[in-house]
């Protein structure tokens, strides 16, 4: 596969770009741009990146690697975040976390399940400890959540990303 | 220009000076890991606190620039503390390695640990692992992750100095690694100086790696033969022990700082070129053609078949091709010789190379040689190595002295060349390493390397530098001004130069470029052919005042 962004996505990474004085200051936003065209961002897509920004390839794996929300390799269709800081944990996060393993078919815990389905990260606090236990999926975040939930949110998944929305159920 | 106060002691430095400059000039030592003073400045190590009286905490003195009236405390409690809590995280994720780290002994956390270490240790976490230990990341350097500081030297280096950029600190935290882009190479003209840089063993050098220890190497201050620049170096050689490194004195080059030539950085072309001075291609004893074969012979058989050979050629039958490989005092004998003494005519130094030799906008220049600039001055460029070549070819010499050049793979024509060699009756090669054009000559006289002499080269911008002996010359050969000097006694002249100071004294009086210059005003720095010393009345003055104090 030849890394190369699409004209119109090409014509949103201009934009970006124009948005900063120095083109190295829209980094960021262009690898986010990148991770949803190409998916992941490999070496390919950074080398790629570094020459439409006119950068050393070095300083694009450096901000590649520094950032956790960066893929380094193709995650599932779904990326899962749960979490696992204080108040999630004092509300059964564990068990959250057993039983969503289980029903995905993960089975040490962390990484993409075999069926390339899903992708378990567990993160530190989202911000959101009123939803507590509470994961995000995707784009979208999910809380309180119970075993049932669990089931419920994950066989209601398509194979299309799951957008931004709060679900305060 | 800021007066402060360091450590109790006033001072006064240029602007924008930082701490650790400043406290060196009243001798006070900051101890300092990503701070180095031909880089841009990082602050990351946090090193070099100090104490700044009325700032509220602990300041970084690579980082701090000098103001008027600071006054700034380097060995406080305080400060010593500090440094020894930044050494204790730097050594969180270290490595055990010192018996087997080629850094050892000239390490940076070994020499500050001394001093400023822990020494109880009170970690009990395991230690992160980084991935890469020992392994090559380009044809020059070696890298070590978990021995790395993340001072971000090399990296800085590789930005600044060779922009070639190929360096990174990748992850982040205590999971952070110095490497490489995934799948590509250290690989520039100027490499083997992160190696140099590196504060710890994290890069070492593929090609010095495990051959000595390093607190077994002498050093003698030199100037790199490689090109015209002659960057400022250090020989770094070992005499006792052969049983190293195949036998090999000189183990390594380093750079030398001078900030009008080279600033602390050479390139790798001058830094690996050095093997030639120990290689068994070295030309060990004298030979003289006997019988249709060559026979090792004393030095005296030598220089007295030479000397009857030159004897019998009337001058316009003498060819010399000399060698901006040689230094000023070697050329200086090699005109007075054969100019002066013999009246040759056919003399030259320039012989054109195969192909155009590389150079960039930073050191590296295409005249691979360290002295063209001395020869051209002191006249050495009377004909040109083809006419010369010609006339050996149309039988029009019948002796021919060929210093240091390899003829046959130059950019002279091959068949002229051989033609050439053939040609003349006598072919006295002098030289330090055997090849194609040593092959045909009838006498060889062993010469020393550069490593194994004294002398001064002049570079392109006409700075004339001292080289030093660091090793003796290997097996017989002797420096070409030793050679020359007993040259003209067996040719009859009472030569008896001592040394090459001598020489170089009666250079200076004798070629106007270099006049004033003497080896003292030379120093470790050099200095420019056309040099003017203070003016002659200011010297007087100064001597006046001198002998005022004295009648006191
Ligand atoms: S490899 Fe050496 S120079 Fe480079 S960051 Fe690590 S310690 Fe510093
Ligand atoms: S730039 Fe020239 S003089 Fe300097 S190290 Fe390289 S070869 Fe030697
Ligand atoms: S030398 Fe000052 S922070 Fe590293």
């Amino acid at each position: 596969m030849a890394v190369e962004f699409p004209p119109e996505v090409k014509r949103e990474f201009d934009e970006l770009v124009a948005k900063y004085e120095q083109t190295r200051a829209a980094l960021l936003p262009v690898l986010h741009l990148a991770q949803r065209e190409f998916g992941y961002i490999s070496p390919e897509v950074e080398e790629y990146v570094a020459g439409l920004m006119e950068l050393p390839p070095t300083k694009v794996h450096e901000v590649v690697t520094f950032y956790t929300l960066y893929h380094k390799t193709q995650p599932g269709k779904h990326v899962i975040r749960l979490c696992k800081t204080l108040s999630c944990h004092l509300l059964g996060a564990h068990t959250i976390k057993d039983h969503l393993c289980r029903k995905i078919g993960l089975e040490n815990g962390h990484g993409t399940t075999p069926d390339g389905r899903f992708t378990l990260e567990l993160v530190e606090c989202l911000g959101a400890c009123e939803f507590a236990p509470m994961m995000q999926v995707d784009e979208r975040y999910y809380g309180p959540l119970t075993p049932e939930k669990i089931d419920e949110i994950i066989d209601g998944l398509t194979d299309e990303p799951v957008v931004e929305n709060v679900d305060e159920g | 220009m800021p007066t402060l106060t360091i450590d109790g002691i006033e001072v006064t430095v240029p602007d924008k000076t930082n701490l650790i400059e400043a406290a060196k000039m009243v001798g006070a030592e900051i101890p300092h890991y990503c701070y180095h003073p031909g880089l841009s400045v990082a602050g990351n190590c946090r090193m070099c606190l100090v104490e700044i009286e009325k700032a509220p905490k602990l300041a970084i003195g690579c980082f701090t620039p000098c103001q008027e009236g600071m006054v700034v405390h380097t060995s406080t409690e305080k400060v010593l503390q500090a440094r020894k809590d930044v050494l204790e995280f730097l050594l969180i994720n270290h490595p055990l390695d010192c018996p087997v780290c080629d850094q050892a002994g000239e390490c940076w956390l070994q020499i500050y640990y001394m001093k400023h270490g822990q020494y109880e240790s009170r970690m009990m976490e395991d230690k992160i692992k980084k991935h890469k230990k020992a392994t090559a990341i380009g044809p020059t350097v070696t890298l070590d992750q978990e021995r790395c500081i993340l001072c971000a030297r090399c990296v800085r280096f590789c930005d600044e100095i060779s922009k070639t950029s190929e360096l990174g600190i990748f992850n982040r935290g205590n999971h952070a690694e110095l490497d490489v882009f995934p799948g590509k190479e250290l690989n520039n003209k100027y490499s083997g100086n992160v190696v140099d840089i590196c504060p710890v063993g994290a890069l070492t050098d593929r090609d010095f790696r495990f051959q000595c220890r390093v607190w077994y190497l002498d050093t003698q201050d030199s100037i790199c033969p490689g090109c015209s620049r002659g960057c400022n170096i250090q020989v770094h050689y070992n005499l006792d022990r052969p049983h190293h490194a195949e036998g090999r004195r000189v183990l390594r080059l380093k750079p030398r700082f001078n900030p009008e030539v080279n600033k602390y950085w050479i390139c790798d072309e001058g830094r690996y070129g050095y093997k030639f001075i120990d290689d068994e291609s070295r030309i060990l004893m004298p030979q003289v053609m006997r019988n249709g074969g060559m026979e090792f012979v004393s030095w005296d058989e030598a220089l007295k078949a030479s000397a009857e050979k030159i004897k019998a050629s009337i001058p316009e039958e003498l060819g010399v091709l000399a060698s901006p490989q040689l230094t000023n005092e070697e050329l200086y004998l090699i005109r007075k010789l054969f100019v002066e003494e013999l009246g040759a005519t056919q003399v030259e130094f320039r012989v054109p190379p195969k192909e155009e030799g590389y150079s960039d906008d930073y050191l590296v220049k295409a005249d691979k040689n360290p002295n063209t600039k001395g020869a051209e001055e002191i006249g050495l460029a009377v004909g040109s190595a083809e006419e010369i070549l010609k006339a050996a070819a149309e039988k029009k010499l019948s002796a021919l002295v060929i210093f240091v050049h390899n003829l046959v793979n130059s950019g002279l024509d091959d068949s002229l060349v051989k033609a050439a060699l053939e040609g003349v009756e006598t072919l006295i090669f002098i030289g330090s390493n055997f090849s194609d054009t040593s092959e045909k000559a009838n006498v060889i006289l062993p010469s020393a390397t550069y490593a194994e002499k004294s002398g001064t080269f002049a570079n392109s911008e006409g700075r004339v530098q001292r080289i030093h002996e660091a090793v003796p010359p290997l097996g017989e050969s002797l420096p070409e001004w030793q050679i020359l000097n007993e040259l003209a006694r067996a040719l009859g002249l009472d030569w008896d130069y001592q040394g090459t100071e001598h020489i170089f004294a009666e250079l200076a009086k004798d070629v106007p470029a270099f006049a004033n210059l003497t080896y003292e005003i030379l120093g470790d720095q050099g200095q420019t052919l056309g040099y003017v010393p203070p003016a002659e009345e200011e010297a007087l003055v100064e001597h006046g005042e001198l002998e005022a104090v004295r009648a006191t």
